[in-house]
């Protein structure tokens, strides 16, 4: 009967996803497999919240230890005197199961004190009624099991009862008369009740992420999740092969799908995201469960198969996303929250021409000019004039390293400080270099985040076809942006180069003894780049190059907060209060005179900040910082 | 030669498009003629003639403007058979763009879009490349050759002269009467919208809040017909609405003149209004961006050069 209601209820969320778009990343790899004992059996994603953790690890070990209780259990409705073979009578089991159950009850306590009293803001918009239903149903597992234990132990007939400390204890509740007979019948018979009412409820529920999990954390993104999935159109294509990113759920891939059915709605996506923390409709767990909540009635029959925006979710919430990937790198299950906004927004993008109007002109700059404020290719050089720098020419040899500009590193007046800083340096540490000038085309980050992939692919097969023509091997970028991209996303086009970005060529010329290393005071502050650090990993690099003593913000490093500007967001208007605002403040907070970065976008916000509160506070690149110091 | 100009028209008279290229049509052709087709049209066909039009095919019929633009087009493709012209200009704006389209699918003639200039019968002149190259192109193919003109691309001149108004027959078949207009929504503003004024007063984060502003609007009152605009940092302090912004996210402007106060000129900003003709860029900062474009930048402080400026502009005024 439960199976039947089980299969039933779980049915059409199987079908779901096994219908859903391949993702071609079910093979396994050494990443997958790392991942599923570090994410699943270590809960090192839970374990970044410490209690909440705990309490998850007890519960989530508690039924991994408890699992052969269940046939326990099954076996001993049928013959109360025999037992499972080998676990059976096994002492250390005995001990570990008596352990590991209570622990679930402590589990259990703290979830509900987290939730009745901490009540912490993260599960604003989650299913809270459902949540506690399910906690109680756990409670109530383990507590039949544990009294049912108790019971035998008064009954004597629980093997190795000296094993079970707890149980032992609770023995004493039950007499050793027909009372306990009774209730040791009752107990384990409403263990096993429970048990099987649980895997009814299970897959209506949150809590079926216990099955899907494990798969989502399989399929998740090998390497950098910076890296955005390709969504190729080729024109040549028939119509119907040709997907313009996702408009109703028959576009989601299957990962995109188990996403959905693996959400467990504890929102520390939502925490984390810096749309949400300032008052903007997004919240990455809202928009997870409200495609869910869309695609489950769809697929029901209760409602038609629209498009999902804006019948899921309406359309500011997929352009509130500055895909910073606060809300990836804290969920617990790996949901790729930013691919499937990227995937929405181009649909929008690409076949509905449905945006936000002020980042038409950055489309049209990148489509027309190759770069988003639309200036002149001639231009690009404008900031080397009084420098010499080598520009590559076609036919020319190829460079050691190739230093990668960028459009904000070319054309805006500040990042042009940064670009000129990174040159010198490079020059003073004898690195052969040179600069692609006006062959260098926009690298299509801004397009691509903003839904229009096809301006995307074709800037990747342009600049690729430029750099594998030049025979260029080894490329630095000074913007967090064209690195991420360079690095991750030219590959999947046919161009693989050594990229690293210039903080890490400048630190690691620094402890080669080729560069100086800075020796500045005053109180210095760093802000980590997204596409830098969470997105790639590097932390120490810039704060190396910086090298005095820094005041970090509280939320630095993996757990940094956006300046507001990644997501193509740099050229879209934005509601106060601002995410930059509130990033300056944080970085104010320090008490730093100099708020350091790594990346164009990061520099204009804040500085933009700075200049707009007439604050003292200077906002500089690393790059520039080390290029200021007095040579020796 | 023949040449003719699509007048765009309202109750209120013609668009200016329609007297800057008949001011163009002049110097082309000795045969020009305008058309002006629905409510307002017979009302401007003075302006028209004024501007050279020595023929005005009018008619102030509402089924011009109450439809899409097919029964316009059916109208003009009749006139075209009857006095086969050589060379007809559009504005390029939205319903003249979409006429000119729908004539050329029906005369199977060439059409231009996007020329800055008209050089001859069939030449025209274009900037491709997002304004990095300016090249001429010849129009082949059977007569008319249709161009669309940027807007501003000619000053307009009055050259004096009267049109005579041929009366165009609005006998429309039913069929091309299907798509209809059913509501105009016009966008409310005071003066002249921002990116059509000749002259254009902006303000930045120099101002310091929206008491300032006012000084602007008085300068752009004391200079008349000008519009007040303002950078994004100034829209991000909450001193103006999101309506002035002039930039990236914001607006594009090409004034005759653009004035700014206290603009540092951030990227942002600039690629919004470097297509000024002439910039004046006051700015306490030595140093500003801005005045690497600017044709005349003024170092100081904005709070003394801005009321002295709007003084000497009003007695000028007054004076003359």
């Amino acid at each position: 009967m439960t199976v039947v209601l089980f299969v039933q209820r779980v049915r059409p969320r199987v079908a779901l996803v096994a219908n859903a778009r391949p993702t071609g990343r079910g093979t396994p790899t050494a990443d997958r497999v790392t991942r599923e004992l570090t994410h699943v059996f270590l809960q090192k994603k839970l374990l970044q919240k410490l209690v909440p953790g705990l309490m998850h690890v007890f519960i989530f070990w508690g039924f991994i230890v408890l699992l052969p209780t269940i046939a326990e259990a099954a076996v001993a409705i049928l013959d109360k005197e025999s037992s499972l073979p080998i676990l059976g009578g096994a002492s250390w089991f005995a001990f570990v199961s008596d352990i590991f159950a209570s622990l679930v009850v402590v589990g259990v306590a703290m979830a509900f004190f987290i939730r009745k009293v901490l009540k912490p803001d993260r599960f604003r918009g989650s299913h809270m009624e459902e949540a506690d239903r399910i906690l109680l149903l756990i409670l109530a597992i383990v507590v039949t099991l544990l009294l049912w234990n108790a019971s035998r132990i008064a009954l004597g007939i629980a093997e190795v009862p000296d094993w079970r400390p707890v149980t032992n204890l609770l023995s004493g509740l039950f007499g050793t008369g027909g009372g306990a007979e009774i209730a040791e019948r009752v107990l384990v018979w409403a263990h096993l009740l429970v048990i099987l009412g649980f895997l009814v409820i299970l897959p209506g529920s949150k809590h079926l992420h216990i099955a899907t999990a494990p798969a989502n954390v399989w399929l998740a993104k090998d390497g950098p999740t910076g890296r955005l999935e390709p969504n190729r159109i080729d024109l040549e294509a028939p119509e119907e092969d040709i997907r313009f990113g996702v408009a109703t759920q028959k576009d989601l891939s299957k990962k995109q799908m188990l996403d959905l059915f693996s959400c467990t709605e504890c929102g520390r996506c939502q925490e984390a995201c810096p749309a949400w923390a300032t008052g903007k409709p997004l919240s990455p767990k809202l928009l997870i469960m409200d495609l869910r909540d869309r695609v489950v009635a769809e697929a029901a029959g209760e409602v038609e198969l629209q498009p999902l925006v804006p019948n899921a979710v309406v359309d500011q919430v997929v352009w509130d996303c500055v895909t910073c990937g606060a809300c990836v790198r804290e969920c617990p299950v790996d949901i790729e929250h930013i691919d499937t906004i990227v995937d929405l927004r181009r649909n929008l993008v690409m076949a509905e021409s449905r945006f936000p109007q002020e980042a038409a002109p950055m489309l049209r700059g990148v489509e027309n000019q190759e770069n988003p404020w639309g200036e002149p290719a001639s231009a690009r050089l404008d900031w080397a004039k009084d420098l010499d720098v080598r520009v590559l020419q076609e036919g020319d040899p190829a460079p050691e390293v190739l230093f990668w500009v960028g459009c904000a590193g070319a054309f805006d007046e500040r990042a042009q400080k940064t670009t000129q800083s990174v040159a010198r340096l490079l020059a003073a540490a004898g690195i052969d270099s040179a600069v692609l000038g006006p062959r260098e085309k926009c690298t299509g980050d801004p397009a691509r985040r903003m839904g229009h992939e096809y301006l995307f692919q074709m800037l990747a097969e342009q600049n690729v076809e430029t750099l594998n023509g030049a025979g260029v091997t080894k490329i630095v970028a000074s913007c967090a942006h064209c690195f991420n991209t360079l690095a991750n996303e030219y590959p999947d086009y046919g161009g693989t180069y050594e990229v690293v970005h210039h903080t890490q060529l400048l630190s690691e010329l620094i402890a080669a003894g080729r560069l100086q290393p800075r020796t500045g005071d005053g109180k210095i502050t760093y802000h980590d780049a997204c596409y830098l650090g969470r997105h790639n990993g590097e932390f120490d690099a810039p704060r190396d190059v910086i090298g005095s003593d820094i005041e970090e913000m509280p939320r630095n490093r993996e757990r940094s907060f956006c300046c507001g500007a990644g997501g193509a967001r740099m050229w879209m208007e934005e509601e106060s209060p601002r995410i930059n605002d509130t990033r300056f403040e944080e970085a104010a907070a320090t008490g730093a005179e100099t708020v350091a970065t790594a990346c164009p976008y990061c520099l204009v916000m804040l500085d933009d900040v700075a200049k707009g509160k007439g604050s003292d506070i200077r906002v500089v690149d690393v790059a520039t910082l080390l290029a200021e110091q007095p040579r020796i | 030669m023949k040449v003719w100009v699509w007048a765009d028209v309202t109750p209120d008279g013609p668009a200016p498009s329609a007297l800057e290229l008949l001011t163009k049509a002049r110097d082309l052709g000795d045969e020009v003629a305008a058309i002006a087709l629905g409510p307002g049209a017979k009302a401007s066909t003075v302006a028209l003639g004024e501007h050279g039009a020595k023929t005005v095919y009018a008619s102030d019929d509402e089924v011009f403007s109450k439809h899409l633009a097919q029964p316009t087009v059916h109208a003009l493709a009749g006139l075209v058979e009857e006095h086969s012209p050589d060379l007809i200009l559009f504005p390029a704006s939205y319903d003249a763009r979409d006429i000119a389209g729908r004539l050329q699918a029906r005369t199977g003639s060439t059409l231009m879009a996007n020329a800055t200039d008209v050089l001859g019968p069939d030449k025209a002149r274009t900037e491709i490349l997002g304004g990095t190259k300016i090249v001429d192109v010849e129009l082949k193919g059977p007569a008319p050759k249709l161009v669309l003109i940027r807007p501003q691309s000619f000053a307009a001149d009055p050259s004096g002269g009267t049109a005579e108004v041929v009366e165009v027959k609005a006998d429309v078949p039913d069929d091309l009467k299907k798509a209809e207009r059913l509501e105009r929504h016009e966008e409310e503003a005071s003066g002249p919208r921002l990116e059509d004024a000749k002259v254009v007063v902006a303000g930045g984060r120099g101002l310091g809040g929206t008491d300032a502003f006012e000084q602007l609007e008085k300068l752009a009152a004391a200079i008349g017909n000008a519009a007040v605009g303002a950078s994004r940092a100034a829209v991000d302090a909450g001193w103006v609405p999101y309506s002035f912004q002039i930039g990236q996210t914001g607006k594009t402007v090409k004034p005759e003149v653009y004035i700014c106060a206290g603009i540092s000129g951030a990227l942002q900003h600039m690629v919004g209004m470097k297509g000024a003709k002439r910039i004046v860029a006051i700015t306490k900062d030595p140093d500003a961006p801005i005045l690497k474009i600017a044709d005349l930048g003024v170092v100081g402080d904005l709070f003394k050069i801005v009321p002295a400026l709007t003084e000497e502009i009003e007695k000028r005024r007054t004076g003359s």
